[in-house]
């Protein structure tokens, strides 16, 4: 993908999000002039950019909103909420436009269709040129009376080249000759003609009505560089489904035009890729509905055109397929856009100050190395050694400064605010509430807290499901929020607060509340645990069992979940990310999902531990406490073993015995116990000592090893020894 | 030369007639009010020249020989207004 590309991905981006900010602004304060300023600029900046990377749908879209915008602006007329809606359907497919070229590299081929109904969304004010759509276009009349085509027309045009059109060396007829699906042409002069004698040959005087079986947009597109001398007026489609002239399916259709548009681009640059681009197209599409004939046709015009390098030949060849008499054939399956594909954003935007600190880190870094340098010459000459030993540590220190900070500045590389994911919430939560019929705004705190990279793109997810929860679930029906005397307005908070090394991410609504007798019957009914163990089960670990595979299943779809996604899912992906999610709820006062998620990924603080003579670690955000039993206490449950910690049954793995090495143990004395927590279950890990707590990178397990359960990844320890990293939850399983 | 004089009245119009051909056409005719036009042979016109035609109302022998001119411009010249 080329740089211009790439740049203008990020921008539209960035101008979707503003623009989409500033419309739900405008939702709920319609008068807000600022707001719609923002927004204007932002269509108008957006529009500018697909113009310069050539993409004239997505332009011609936008410009008919940014039209319309403009019209609010100017009139000081409020947005309604269906206009807003209008817009966002509007941005909506720049997005997709924009993930298809992120995916390809290039403009999706068959957006004149879709621009073209958003340019109809916005019809009153009719998108570009044709403001001659005067009351009673009587040439209009009179062309469509006068054919006998006028019933597949789709656009009528009248083109009055300038005077001087032939003096600047253009052929207006070859423009004409240019059209797709040409159904009647009427020449006309200007003015009565003179007498032959004071004809001037130069001077063009011709008027060209026309009706054509081609889109309206198409021929805009074509007639793009004399835009000023047509006028063209859309017809109303075609009663029947397809026009008569064409029985080409409609996909393939908008396919074809597409092409023709292509080529309507001016020479310049790319142009012999353009053609030989869309000819392929072309000639594919048509293979594809069974034309093989057109098919034929198309690409003999493709070698003719790209010989005598014109796009005339071959652009007028596809409008002949698109216009021509072609047999009904197969029919075109879905051949829109190939599916986004999963688009992970390639490119960081850093601020150059995180880039200021790095270079100047990478200075002092320099100097630091001059000076080890510098002991080491020292040395070689015979300096005594407390000298050279001082001047080591002295530089060791400085150098363990400079890693730190180095570290942490590439990490805050990483970085971005979590107002990457959080802005996509409140249109989706205005959608939802919409699609549920129940009115809830979304609050949102705290979006310019910091988290890796990986973890705000990967948030998306398992949020949208616990806001959709929270919506669907969570806000009680308007009835009942009125019996409880709540505003009728729901309100969903969604915020993000940094606590140490942790971000913690929250879904509150002001619901109703979990209902825990019904989670308790629910996971007895599946069998999610036993109805004794849920009976012995305190209110919070009940809770926790939303979040066991199966709690809910497909039957619940419509009733608790509306995707079929369990909450386990949920708690999946943010293990993935090394997180944690939890459950708070207050019955009549709502419900508060939290993610625990870790600020980076890279960094992992773990507690080394001993056991059996290898050291492991174990992290930090896992472990609860640590705890001396006397083994006297350790109970042992059939083939496991439990102690009791604060009137609780702790589960107790031995480390030694879960990976695989028995050992006789001492049956007196205490056991060193490390008590980690998921969520609401604890467990405890017996080991042989506690050893100190340590910042690490984690390798993640490749090679034979990737398999290995119960392990998250290793790391070097300073003196060379490997240190493996548990995967607490998979050790407890 | 894509425009040529053959018999004393008859103008032929062959292959591709660019826009200068309008002047030599035009500067035809208007020696020859009576002449006819043969562009059986004619490929392709310039506006410029489909506009002498026009302009003129001169008699024209056909179809000519391009497909577009053949399919819309003859019919729309012979159904000319003037």
């Amino acid at each position: 993908m080329n740089e211009l590309l790439q740049q203008f991905l990020i921008e539209a981006r960035e101008l979707v999000t503003q623009a989409t900010d500033d419309l739900l602004a405008l939702e709920h304060t319609p008068g807000d002039a600022g707001r719609l300023d923002s927004a204007f600029r932002a269509f108008h900046t957006l529009k500018g950019a697909a113009g310069i990377v050539d993409f004239d749908a997505m332009a011609r879209a936008l410009h008919a909103a940014e039209d319309a915008l403009s019209q609010s602006r100017a009139q000081a007329q409020p947005i309604t909420p269906a206009r807003v809606g209008d817009y966002l359907t509007c941005l909506d497919q720049v997005v997709q436009w924009l993930d298809h070229m992120e995916a390809t590299g290039e403009p999706p081929t068959d957006a004149e269709a879709s621009a073209a109904a958003i340019a109809r969304r916005f019809g009153e004010v009719p998108a570009p040129a044709p403001a001659a759509a005067a009351p009673g276009d009587r040439w209009v009349r009179d062309l469509l009376e006068g054919s006998t085509a006028a019933g597949t027309a789709r656009t009528a045009l009248r083109y009055r080249p300038a005077p001087d059109s032939f003096f600047r060396g253009e052929d207006p007829l070859k423009r004409v000759e240019a059209l797709p699906g040409l159904l009647a042409l009427r020449l006309e002069p200007a003015g009565p003609w003179p007498i032959p004698e004071e004809l001037d040959p130069f001077t063009c005087r011709l008027v060209f009505l026309a009706l054509l079986s081609g889109p309206p947009e198409t021929v805009e597109g074509l007639l793009e560089a004399v835009r000023d001398q047509v006028d063209i007026v859309p017809l109303d489609e075609p009663t029947a489904d397809q026009p008569e002239g064409s029985s080409l399916p409609a996909p393939a259709r908008a396919l074809l035009e597409a092409q023709v548009r292509l080529l309507a681009g001016h020479g310049g640059e790319g142009a012999s890729g353009r053609l030989s681009s869309a000819g392929r197209v072309a000639v594919n599409v048509l293979r594809h509905v069974g034309e093989a004939i057109l098919a034929e046709s198309v690409s003999r015009a493709l070698a003719a055109s790209e010989e005598a390098n014109d796009a005339g030949l071959l652009s007028s060849a596809i409008g002949m397929a698109l216009a021509g008499p072609a047999a009904p054939s197969v029919e075109a399956e879905g051949s829109g856009a190939p599916s986004p594909q999963e688009t992970v954003a390639r490119t960081l935007r850093v601020d150059v100050e995180r880039i200021d600190a790095l270079v100047k880190l990478t200075g002092e870094l320099t100097i630091a190395k001059n000076a080890v340098g510098h002991l080491s010459r020292l040395a070689h000459k015979g300096a005594d050694l407390p000298t050279i030993a001082a001047g080591l540590k002295d530089q060791h220190a400085l150098l363990e400064r400079l890693m730190d900070e180095l570290q942490g500045a590439v990490l805050r590389l990483r970085v971005l605010p979590l107002r990457h994911v959080f802005q996509r919430f409140p249109r989706l939560v205005r959608e939802i509430s919409a699609e549920l019929g129940k009115p809830a705004q979304l609050v949102t705190e705290g979006d310019a807290t910091e988290a890796d990279k990986a973890i705000v793109e990967a948030l998306f997810e398992p949020l949208l499901h616990v806001i959709r929860n929270a919506v669907d679930h969570g806000i009680e029906p308007a009835s009942r929020r009125a019996a409880a005397g709540k505003p009728d307005l729901a309100t969903v908070h969604l915020r993000a607060v940094r606590q140490g090394e942790n971000v913690l991410v929250e879904v509150q609504d002001d619901g109703g509340g979990i209902d825990v007798a019904r989670i308790r019957q629910i996971a007895a009914e599946r069998g999610v645990a036993t109805a004794e163990a849920v009976t012995a089960m305190g209110d919070a670990e009940v809770l926790d069992l939303i979040f066991r595979p199966g709690f809910s299943t497909a039957d619940t779809v419509t009733d608790l979940s509306g995707r079929g996604v369990g909450m386990d899912a949920v708690r999946t992906s943010l293990a993935r990310m090394g997180g944690r999610v939890g459950v708070e709820t207050r019955p009549g006062k709502g419900t508060k999902v939290r993610f625990t998620l870790p600020f980076t990924v890279m960094v992992t603080r773990v507690m080394t531990v001993h056991a059996g003579g290898q050291a492991f670690g174990i992290p930090m955000d896992m472990v609860v406490e640590t705890v001396r039993v006397p083994r006297g206490r350790i109970v042992r449950i059939g083939a496991a073993e439990a102690f009791a910690l604060r009137n609780r049954t702790v589960p107790l793995v031995s480390l030694t015995g879960a990976l695989g090495e028995a050992r006789h143990r001492p049956a007196t004395g205490d056991a060193n116990i490390v008590v980690v927590g998921m969520g609401a279950q604890l467990g405890g890990f017996e080991v042989d000592s506690l050893g100190e707590r340590l910042d690490v990178i984690l390798q993640p397990m490749d090679g034979i090893l990737t398999g290995m359960r119960g392990i998250a990844g290793t790391t070097l320890l300073g003196d060379g020894r490997v240190l493996l990293v548990l995967d607490v939850q998979e050790m407890l399983e | 030369m894509t425009v040529r004089l053959v018999e004393p009245d008859t103008l032929l119009l062959e292959g591709e007639c660019p826009a200068e051909d309008a002047e030599t056409l035009l500067s035809h005719l208007c020696a020859r009010p009576a002449a006819r036009v043969d562009w059986r042979g004619c490929e392709q016109a310039h506006a410029a020249v489909v506009q002498v035609l026009f302009a003129t109302g001169v008699a024209l022998q056909g179809p000519p020989a391009g497909a577009f001119l053949r399919t819309w411009v003859a019919p729309a010249l012979t159904s000319r207004i003037i």
